[in-house]
């Protein structure tokens, strides 16, 4: 099975949280009369520093969904509204055929689904497929302010790591996204 | 107008105003990019420019003071009763002789901005509608090198060379404040093997990926510049070439005769960096391709100048001047001049800041603006009778806000029912300023407004010229504060004020390159040289200064014992010490970029997950627990001048004498800026204007931080 994928750069992520808002812009999901806390979001960065003063080192990555092998919302969802695409192994949620359960949301283990209160159905990220099918980036890798982020075919993606110099961090890429590191 | 699709123009969520693209859905503003014919990139903030455009809070129409100045109570009035008070209130100052007790705070887009232009034609005062954040750096600049003010210049990063240093002092380039292109272009130069080290008492982003994090001693970094000197020219490490060809002669002597005693050894014991450190740097430096070093004003506070001076030595003896991956000297983009050109306010008569009783002390001032930190003390001294402040918020931006505060309500004689006879408030939505202002003026969003942008700062090189054009409609009745001004000159200049709008102003301006509004919207909205150039003091025949050649040594400030840079901590640090034993470091993140609405009330850049939400105070863990902090304590910090009551964070990134307030929080206005519990450092800051002997009256800089302690 074709995977699409992320990658993401430990080296070259600061943090900066610049492609969560340009995609909440890009899929309609910002509220300017929102308060702090209210929006959803399809990516979240997420920051691990370790060591102690001054001897310090500081890790940040974004976590999107990560289009599972093995959807764990897939099997929880009761109505069939979730599946994983053959042709591109992007898990998409259908809002039409969605419950509105919470099941996946529950399952997750990535914590990434959100829930459309007024609609009543569960959504997330779908690597923007409206975009990628015009043969453009998701949002996120376009946006990204330090190139952090590539998007392709997995085993393409994991060659231009390795003509990178970089490794893949496993322990963090156990699904579809893949995150990488210096060799060195 | 509704318009569809991209359109260029250029951000002003901070000052850096990068070019960007606009996507437009039937007249209704939708997605921000960078713009690709720019640098290409955008930062959160500007992504989130699209929530700054539809903000329920955005003013509609102009108010009217009912209340008393600070209470924010407000009616309606037309736009023909707000300028006919201007006019009157501006008119009477005039014909009293005191047309120089006017001043208008913005940030000048331009050095033509025509708010700027009325100040001239009228005699009033500019001031920057910021703390100066890098006055010294320029009046360092000029005294070193001459020619143009360099606006903050960073090194140009993408043409650092394999092997090259890049140095940040204080800086968190990764916070932008710089084009948005800068943490990539920084983060590929070290991915062609330049290093990067960064000198900061706070681990930041930068720090987390830099092959060096140095945490120094808040000030310290005078000291450990004149050290590297030290080291290098001692041990005949500098570059032979660009001292013998252009440096002054006989500055290299006087440099080597005072640095004699700054040893690393004896530069560590002020700036707490092992001397071991200081002399591995400074070889590090002086064996590279190329050394780079990004400041503003350097780390934190009060001897600002003596840092820009320091760092104008370090780079000349280095010769890294106007070379790839070095020091780029800005250069003017030869745009024409709009005709009469008015002269401006008499400096020389009427000195810096309207004066008063501290003229002296501002006698060897350099920098080209009065600086916003004396306004409060200009109020108190009647120099200072009519304040129009733009897209700033002082009364929260001010060290000492609470005196500035209490000095634009301070009562007035002869009927006059306040020493500050008019404060007016251009903002696009109100702001804790607004409610002391007597007219609130609603201002277009950067969306909305033509603008025309070509200063030689940032990562711009003075390289360009960039249009901001409206991509929206503007809401209700707002009116740009350049179209206000452009009023005022028609009723009150009309001689300085013949052109028929803002367009046709930038028209006559842009015909120096042969180019228009409308051509430059046709050309994609930028125009640059396509090239930055190096080293064209060669073919320019030799620096801006006097002698041609770069000056180490600045005679004119003997007078003030600073012919060459003094190596202490800054003055304020050195005093109370057992009192308030920490010093308060006043940081800044990429999701806010003061205490401006348009970040501070944004609801993506105040949500915990795409921006940031409140701003505890950051204390080094060890020293919590030393004292019995715990993660999540309300804890009350006290300086000088005030109190605050804030929730402590435990973390590893702050060195233990020091304390972390991030800047730009404690709205009391705003309706998600005034959720969670965000607090002011200006509370803590002791106002400028009245401890003159803390500031740098030579480079027009003021103090950002202060001595604190926990109670």
């Amino acid at each position: 099975m074709a995977q699409l994928s992320l990658m993401v750069d430990l080296d070259r992520c600061i943090g900066c949280k610049t492609c969560i808002v340009a995609c909440r812009n890009a899929n309609g999901l910002t509220d300017h009369s929102a308060l702090p806390g209210q929006m959803s979001n399809y990516l979240r960065v997420e920051s691990v520093r370790e060591g102690v003063f001054p001897e310090l080192s500081l890790i940040s990555r974004i976590i999107p969904c990560q289009h599972c092998k093995n959807a764990q919302c897939i099997k929880a969802c009761d109505s069939e509204a979730i599946s994983k695409d053959p042709g591109t192994g992007i898990v998409r949620i259908d809002p039409d055929k969605c419950s509105g359960s919470k099941a996946c949301i529950e399952a997750c283990p990535y914590d990434v689904i959100q829930f459309d209160e007024l609609n009543g159905h569960a959504h997330k990220c779908d690597l923007c497929s409206r975009k990628i099918a015009m043969g453009e980036k998701p949002v996120c890798v376009e946006t990204c302010m330090t190139n952090a982020l590539s998007f392709g075919e997995k085993e393409l993606l994991k060659q231009e790591a390795l003509d990178a110099g970089k490794e893949i961090v496993k322990k963090m890429s156990a699904q579809s996204v893949l995150y990488v590191k210096n060799s060195r | 107008m509704t318009r569809n699709g991209w359109i260029p123009t250029a951000c002003y969520q901070c000052k850096a105003e990068c070019a960007i693209m606009a996507r437009v859905e039937n007249g209704v503003l939708k997605e921000i990019r960078g713009n690709p014919k720019g640098r290409g990139k955008a930062c959160v903030k500007g992504m989130a420019g699209v929530s700054l455009q539809y903000n329920p809070d955005r003013l509609t129409h102009p108010l009217k003071r009912v209340g008393k100045r600070g209470e924010g109570k407000f009616e309606r009035i037309g736009w023909d009763e707000a300028m006919d008070i201007m006019a009157a209130k501006l008119t009477d100052l005039r014909d009293r002789g005191e047309a120089h007790k006017f001043t208008a705070s913005f940030f000048p887009h331009s050095i033509t901005d025509p708010k700027w232009r009325f100040l001239d034609a009228f005699g009033g005062f500019i001031n920057t509608a910021l703390p100066h954040c890098d006055s010294a750096k320029i009046v360092s600049f000029i005294k070193a090198m001459g020619g143009v003010p360099n606006h903050h210049i960073p090194p140009a990063y993408d043409t650092v060379p394999k092997g090259g240093v890049m140095i940040m002092a204080g800086r968190h380039a990764f916070g932008c404040l710089d084009d948005a292109s800068v943490p990539r272009d920084i983060l590929d130069a070290r991915e062609r093997g330049a290093k990067l080290v960064v000198i900061d008492p706070m681990f930041t982003a930068d720090a987390a990926k830099a092959d060096w994090w140095i945490p120094i001693r808040p000030s310290g970094d005078t000291a450990l510049f004149l050290g590297m000197i030290n080291h290098i020219v001692m041990n005949d490490l500098h570059d032979k070439k660009f001292v013998e060809n252009w440096v002054r002669e006989g500055d290299f002597d006087k440099l080597k005769a005072y640095i004699a005693d700054k040893t690393p050894q004896a530069m560590s014991e002020i700036c707490d960096v092992p001397s071991q450190d200081i002399v591995k740097l400074a070889e590090m430096c002086a064996s590279a391709p190329s050394v780079g070093v990004d400041s503003f004003k350097g780390i934190m506070l009060g001897q600002a100048m003596d840092f820009g001076h320091a760092w104008t030595m370090f780079l000349a003896v280095t010769g890294n001047i106007d070379n790839p991956g070095g020091q780029p000297l800005p250069s003017l983009t030869p745009m024409s001049p709009v005709e009469p050109v008015p002269a401006g306010p008499d400096l020389g008569e009427l000195g810096w800041h309207r004066t008063g009783p501290d003229r002296d002390m501002f006698d060897n001032y350099g920098f080209i603006m009065e600086p916003t930190w004396y306004e409060a003390q200009a109020i108190k001294d009647d120099g200072l009778k009519m304040l129009l402040v733009s897209e700033s918020n002082p009364a929260m931006t001010e060290m000492g806000q609470e005196e500035w505060r209490k000095a634009v309500c301070l009562p007035g004689e002869g009927g006059e029912e306040y020493k500050l006879e008019l404060m007016v408030s251009c903002e696009i939505m109100l702001s804790e300023t607004s409610k002391y202002a007597d007219l609130v003026l609603p201002d277009k969003s950067y969306f909305e407004r033509w603008e025309l942008l070509y200063m030689p700062w940032w990562y711009n090189f003075g390289q360009g010229v960039l249009l901001r054009q409206p991509v929206v409609e503007a809401a209700g009745e707002c009116r740009h504060s350049n179209e206000v001004f452009i009023e005022l000159g028609k009723r009150l200049t009309p001689e300085y004020f013949t052109f028929k709008d803002d367009q046709e102003f930038y028209d006559i301006q842009l015909a120096g390159l042969g180019l228009s509004v409308e051509k430059l919207q046709e050309m994609g909205g930028i125009w640059t040289t396509g090239t930055m150039g190096f080293r064209k003091y060669e073919q320019a025949g030799g620096f801006g200064t006097p002698s041609k050649k770069v000056h180490l040594y600045w005679e004119d400030l003997e007078a003030v014992d600073q012919a060459m840079p003094r190596p202490g901590l800054a003055a304020e640090y050195e005093v109370d010490v057992d009192d308030y034993p920490f010093i308060l470091i006043s940081y800044r993140t990429i999701f806010h970029q003061g205490t401006g609405k348009w970040t501070q009330n944004n609801p993506q850049l105040r949500d915990p997950v795409s921006g940031m939400y409140e701003n505890p105070v950051l204390i080094n863990a060890a020293k919590a627990e030393e004292l019995g902090i715990a993660n999540g304590d309300l804890i009350t910090l006290r300086s000088r001048t005030g109190d605050v009551q804030v929730r402590a964070k435990l973390s590893e990134r702050i060195r233990p004498d020091c304390l972390g307030l991030h800047h730009g929080f404690g709205s009391s206005i705003g309706r998600v800026a005034v959720t969670g519990d965000g607090v002011s450092d200006n509370v803590l800051i002791p106002d400028s204007g009245s401890t003159l002997e803390w500031q740098d009256l030579v480079g027009g800089e003021a103090h950002v931080s202060t001595r604190v302690s926990i109670v």
